[in-house]
C-alpha cells in the first residue's frame, strides 16, 4: 500500500491523539448460560449514547427459535413489520401491532445463535425504534428482516431476549453505542 | 408448572413464578404470531391456487 497523501510513513500508528474517539463503542458483553429461557442485559441503555447496536453470535439453540426483544418490563405497545424466508422457499410477511415483544429479533438453531439490532433512541423519553436481522444456520430454516417501534416514551435502560421455544446456550451478545459526537 | 432458568447478566437462575408466567404469556403470543404468519401464507396459496400460478410464476409477476 502507499503511503496516504499527507502522511511521511506508513507506519503503523500506536497512539491515537487525544479528541480522536472510536465512533462505535463497546458497552457489554454477556455471555449466555447452560439452557436459558431468557437473558436480560442490565445497564445496556444510558444518556451516553442515542443509538445502539446489539449482535448476537456463537452458541446453539436446543431447538429452531426465535428470541423475542423486550426493554424493561414493558409489556404491550410493540409493534413490527417484515418478512421471513425459509432459505428453499419464498417470502412470507411478518407483523404485528400493539404486541407483547418483538418477535423472531434473533435467531437460534442448534448449530448457532444469530442476529443483530439496531436501536434508537432507547433511553431517551421518545418512541424507540428499531431494525433487525438474524439468519439460522439450518438448511430447512432461513432469514428475516424487521423494522417497528416501541409505543411509548419509556426510558429504558436494560432488555431481555427470550426464546419463543426450547433454550438457548453459549454464545455472546454484545451491545455497542453509536458516539452522538 | 413449567420450570425455566433465566440469566440477568450473568447470573443463571430458576425462574419465579411471576417470571414463568411472564416467558409463557412471550411464547404464546410468539406462537400466535406464527399461526398467523401461517395463515397469511395458506390464504396466499389459495388465490395462486385458484388463478392457477405456481408460487415462481407469482414471484416473476409480483415481485415477492
Amino acid at each position: 500500500m502507499g503511503i496516504p497523501s499527507g502522511y511521511t510513513s506508513a507506519q503503523v500508528v500506536q497512539a491515537v491523539p487525544t479528541g480522536i474517539n472510536s465512533a462505535l463503542v463497546l458497552i457489554s458483553s454477556t455471555t449466555i448460560g447452560s439452557a436459558v429461557s431468557s437473558v436480560t442485559v442490565s445497564n445496556a441503555f444510558s444518556a451516553t449514547y442515542d443509538n445502539y447496536f446489539i449482535t448476537l453470535n456463537g452458541g446453539v439453540a436446543s431447538t429452531n427459535n426465535s428470541l423475542l426483544m423486550t426493554l424493561g418490563a414493558t409489556a404491550t405497545g410493540y409493534y413490527f413489520a417484515g418478512f421471513d424466508s425459509a432459505y428453499a422457499s419464498n417470502l412470507a410477511a411478518l407483523a404485528g401491532a400493539n404486541q407483547a415483544n418483538w418477535g423472531n429479533s434473533f435467531r437460534g438453531s442448534t448449530n448457532s445463535l444469530n442476529g443483530m439490532m439496531w436501536l434508537y433512541d432507547p433511553f431517551n423519553a421518545k418512541n424507540t425504534h428499531f431494525y433487525s436481522s438474524g439468519a439460522r444456520s439450518d438448511t430447512g430454516a432461513g432469514y428475516n428482516q424487521l423494522g417497528g417501534y416501541l409505543a411509548n416514551t419509556t426510558s429504558y435502560t436494560a432488555f431481555t431476549l427470550t426464546t419463543n421455544s426450547g433454550t438457548v446456550t453459549g454464545g455472546t451478545i454484545r451491545v455497542y453505542g453509536y458516539a452522538n459526537s | 408448572m413449567a420450570t425455566y432458568k433465566v440469566q440477568i447478566d450473568d447470573v443463571v437462575r430458576d425462574a419465579t413464578p411471576a417470571e414463568v408466567t411472564q416467558i409463557e404469556a412471550r411464547q404464546a403470543e410468539a406462537e400466535a404470531q406464527a399461526e398467523a404468519a401461517e395463515a397469511r401464507a395458506v390464504a396466499r396459496q389459495a388465490v395462486l391456487d385458484r388463478l392457477g400460478l405456481t408460487e415462481q410464476e407469482a414471484q416473476l409477476l409480483l415481485g415477492s
